[in-house]
């Protein structure tokens, strides 16, 4: 007789019962969780608004006496950052990007300079990084990275190596495919997850051979780094950049796209003319984001391109495998 | 800024290390017309307009082994311009390329100098590439970082970095290489195996004596060894996204079928045995993230299993030391295996809903 013994079991129904309790309570504990570390919403429906500023840091006619700041910061929103270096320290003035997901930051370029002195890079970003830590409550780990492999945008990777909290993707071909997880590079798409901020990333070559072009689904800003900008793109493989303009395309039509963002600025604000190489002064620059309608002229410009030497367009040039007995500056 | 530095090692299992140096030298270290000419020239008398340069490379560009410069031989160079006029503009590179080779056998470290003096287009961009390691090392040198940080030569360091459990896998190697995949195969287990422990202590609440329970282990045993083998071959697969919520059905079952069987039916051991193929696949997705070495395939993954295997019988031991004591109390049943196999169920349904959900 052992009715009492069943009698404090509980029945089917209960235990049932209990495993659905038990799984609900782990969701909750999920949730909780969750809600206590509040991650931030990088929604994809509408394009995050920003702003870029009407003019930058353009350099001075006396590189000497620059007193601007090594690194201009603007925030073209409060998770998205474009600095770009004093034209005055070094030609090049190039824009470089600090873009915040959830526990997540991901510089893309190290400007020209190595000298910490000159360009304090490191302490540029490391101080963005503290403030939006501080007001978002969140503790980051840094992802450097590059939009491809040319000096101008690693010279000061250096001084992030020793940095903690932070993945460096290296310098070299293989270590760039490996981060991004290419394994049919340049025609693959990857999704990037940035912390919840999702890019679609895909390879660029043609001016290097290991560029990437990203697009951000949070404020549908579309990158294209040195491979298309307003001003003189050197092509180093004119059919690996036909291929790659032609595939940026393709993603602008597939996505809706606000502006294009890039690396430096050459053109003047007079169509067909740029700023002669080497100069650390550029008054009266043209904007650093361009259009859909750009893009277009340069797919349109495939067309006209049969062979190396220097082709002209409104807002960019192209230096098509120029012979390097070329002098560029005639 | 397209004249920069290249510097390119790859170092061979024997620990042969070929050294590829390209240079803007008509930039930097000859004067342009000296480089134009250089390359005009061919033979000794070519190597003669060189050596000046070539002695100062040897001298300011320095290899450190373990902190001591070795010497490097050099074996060839190719240099050729376009023209003057190209040498002399620097949006035009000429590069020249050195070709040397160095013995690093015996060295753990290998750094690479440039003397204060030497003055080269920058930066100057090293890639290390070392038989054995999954991918190259990148490090830079600029005028302000003339020393490069530490390379490790050893050949299983790069690919170790990331990965605690191979890191955990790799202090095993030191003690007893032999044990390297046995420790794997624990790990896999405890502690990283949360899912397949959950599992193996399904197995244990099951009431009875220890002779289903041993012969349960041992059916699951054998099936996802089969699995597990066949997959690391290459003779099934299964995508993970089907496997993955399976094994988490897998737990519930078994975890209901505690609660609800009156007596061990026959086909529970069946039903147990099918259940190990599922994990065998578990198994063989994070074993291939590891790669087992070529040459000793069967080995390492005879050792792996043996390893999954003591992991299993370390759950078993352990649920017996802190509950095992009671099983013949007549409470048992009610306060220990009966909630232990409710929250396997529920978490077992939880990863369930959760693995079909992403």
């Amino acid at each position: 007789m052992n009715s009492t013994d069943t009698s404090n079991r509980p029945g089917k129904l209960g235990m049932i019962l209990g495993i659905g309790v038990f799984t609900g309570s782990l969701f909750m504990v999920e949730h909780a969780i969750s809600m206590v570390t509040t991650p931030l919403n990088f929604a994809t429906e509408a394009a995050a608004p920003g702003t870029f500023p009407d003019t930058w840091i353009h350099g001075s006619k006396s590189a000497m006496d620059n007193q601007d700041p090594a690194v201009q910061v603007h925030a073209y929103n409060e998770h998205t950052y474009i600095l770009r270096e004093n034209k005055a320290i070094n030609y090049e003035g190039a824009f470089m990007y600090l873009l915040f997901g959830n526990q997540k930051a991901l510089l893309i370029d190290q400007g020209s300079t190595a000298s910490a002195a000159l360009f304090p890079l490191r302490d540029v970003v490391d101080g963005i990084i503290s403030e939006w830590e501080a007001k978002h409550g969140q503790k980051t780990t840094l992802i450097v990275a590059n939009s491809h492999l040319h000096g101008d945008h690693y010279a000061a990777w250096n001084q992030f190596v020793d940095r903690p909290d932070t993945v460096m993707v290296g310098l070299t071909h293989e270590e760039v495919m490996d981060y991004w997880g290419f394994s049919n590079y340049p025609e693959q798409r990857i999704e990037y997850d940035l912390g919840g901020r999702t890019f679609i990333v895909t390879g660029t070559p043609g001016h290097q051979s290991s560029e990437l072009a990203m697009y951000d689904t949070w404020t549908d800003l579309l990158y294209t780094g040195d491979m298309f900008y307003r001003g003189r793109l050197y092509l180093e493989d004119w059919d690996a950049w036909a291929a790659s303009i032609k595939r940026v395309r393709q993603l602008a039509d597939e996505y809706p796209v606000t502006h294009l963002i890039n690396n430096h600025i050459e053109m003047t604000s007079t169509a067909k003319v740029d700023y002669p190489i080497g100069t650390t002064w550029q008054p009266n620059e043209p904007p650093m984001q361009m259009t859909i309608k750009m893009l277009d002229i340069a797919v349109d410009a495939i067309d006209d391109v049969n062979g190396p030497g220097i082709y002209k367009y409104d807002d960019f040039m192209l230096y098509n495998e120029i012979p390097w007995s070329y002098t560029t500056d005639q | 800024m397209l004249n920069m530095t290249n510097i390119d090692i790859t170092v061979d299992a024997e620990q042969q290390a070929v050294i590829t140096l390209q240079i803007d030298l008509g930039q930097s270290l000859m004067t342009a017309e000296d480089y134009w000419v250089a390359t005009q020239t061919i033979g000794s008398e070519q190597r003669a307009l060189l050596q000046p340069t070539l002695d100062r490379l040897g001298r300011e560009l320095r290899f450190l082994l373990d902190g001591s410069v070795q010497q490097p031989q050099l074996t060839g160079f190719e240099i050729s311009a376009t023209s003057l006029a190209a040498i002399e503009n620097p949006l035009t590179p000429q590069m020249a390329t050195l070709y040397y080779r160095l013995d690093v056998s015996g060295g753990e470290h290998l750094n690479v100098q440039l003397a204060d003096q030497l003055e080269i287009p920058w930066p100057c961009l090293m890639k290390i590439d070392i038989a054995g390691q999954a991918l190259p090392q990148s490090r830079l040198l600029t005028n302000v970082d003339r020393l490069s940080r530490d390379t490790l030569l050893s050949s299983s360091a790069g690919n170790l970095e990331s990965d605690r459990l191979a890191q955990l896998a790799y202090g095993w190697t030191k003690l007893a290489p032999e044990f390297t995949w046995v420790a794997v195969g624990f790990q896999h287990i405890v502690p990283y195996g949360l899912d397949h422990m959950l599992f193996i202590l399904g197995l244990f609440f099951l009431a009875g004596g220890w002779r289903p329970l041993l012969l349960q282990v041992t059916g699951f045993t054998l099936a996802h060894s089969l699995t597990l083998g066949m997959s690391m071959v290459g003779i099934v697969s299964l995508p993970m996204s089907i496997v993955e919520p399976l094994i988490a059905l897998s737990i519930v079952y078994v975890a209901i079928d505690n609660l609800f069987a009156t007596k061990l039916a026959r086909w529970r051991l069946v039903i147990v045995c099918l259940f190990g193929l599922l994990h065998g696949l578990g198994f063989a997705s994070v074993l291939a993230n590891i790669g087992l070495p070529q040459d000793q395939f069967l080995l390492s993954l005879g050792l792996f299993n043996l390893g999954v295997e003591l992991g299993q019988l370390a759950v078993i031991a352990g649920a017996f030391l802190i509950v095992g004591w009671f099983r013949r109390q007549t409470w048992y049943q009610s306060n220990i295996a009966q909630p232990a196999t409710i929250a396997i169920a529920g978490t077992g349904a939880y990863w369930f809903l959760k693995r079909i959900a992403f």
